[in-house]
């Protein structure tokens, strides 16, 4: 009969031993390429890729050490708003992450003034610069925000 | 001690909020934005300062560098419809020695008239 000593067992590197943290890792939602459909179309490449950054480069600390993670809460009410959103022909909107880890959305209208929504985990706020107006509305009204802000 | 309204201040933009069309104005939304100071340390420096601790995770990359200075930064709060006396405070870091933060809350509406001010500078060839 062998006998097995602890020097022929295999020792995982030390650097390799620690446990990923979850919070790191995305795992793939039902939904996801549904999702990934309605980005690319529109938002276009650019905006799917950098989403896409966002969600599974982005950890907590991100940055200068205080960026938070992207909220799930803020992604889906970006997507309830994009679902009835329309842009002005010809214009992609810009999409940023910001340090609480909401979603920032930010374009022109048709007369050039700036429209820009930025969907966190409490709801989301909105700028329009006709008017100089800024606001905020729940996670409940995406569909009807969509609905003004197209019409700006 | 404030900086003084005759000193130029820069603030590091990375991919996050910049696609390459805009700026995200969440730049500078909020409260305790960070800054540096070009009276302390000169710009070119300030690229492989920035480097050094802002790209993270790795594919957060600098891509511009804003710059403004203190006393228009300043004017622009006063003229906003709602007024604010804007400061930028000296908060020397081990990292970078020339930090300093605007204390004051910045709204949405005020951080889009500040972004368009901004001089950007791309990184040297």
């Amino acid at each position: 009969m062998m006998t097995l000593l602890s020097s022929d067992c295999y020792h995982l590197h030390e650097g390799l031993s620690d446990e990923v943290p979850s919070s790191e890792v995305h795992r793939p939602a039902p939904n996801e390429a549904a999702q990934e459909e309605l980005f690319l179309q529109k938002l276009g490449a650019r905006g799917w890729g950098r989403i896409h950054q966002f969600r599974n480069y982005y950890g907590p600390g991100w940055g200068e050490g205080q960026g938070r993670s992207l909220s799930p809460r803020a992604m889906a009410a970006f997507c309830q708003f994009l679902e009835t959103a329309t842009f002005p022909s010809g214009c992609l909107p810009s999409v940023f992450l910001t340090d609480r880890g909401g979603l920032e959305l930010c374009w022109e209208n048709a007369d050039g003034k700036a429209v820009q929504v930025e969907f966190t985990s409490e709801g989301a706020e909105y700028y329009l610069e006709e008017g100089e107006i800024e606001s905020m509305v729940s996670h409940a009204k995406m569909k009807a925000l969509a609905e003004q802000l197209s019409a700006a | 001690m404030p900086v003084p309204p005759e000193e130029n201040i820069v603030r590091a933009i990375c991919s996050d909020k910049w696609d390459g069309e805009r700026i995200a104005p969440s730049l500078f939304v909020g409260s305790d934005t960070s800054v540096s100071r070009l009276a302390i340390i000169p710009l070119e420096e300030h690229w492989n300062l920035f480097r050094s601790y802002v790209e993270k995770p790795p594919e957060r990359i600098l891509m511009l560098i804003g710059e403004i200075n203190v006393g228009k930064l300043q004017e622009i709060g006063r003229k906003h419809k709602s007024a604010v006396e804007l400061t930028v405070e000296p908060k020397p870091e081990s990292r970078n020695l020339a930090h300093a933060e605007i204390p004051q809350n910045i709204t949405r509406g005020l951080a889009n008239k500040i972004c368009p001010e901004l001089k950007l500078h791309h990184p040297p060839s």
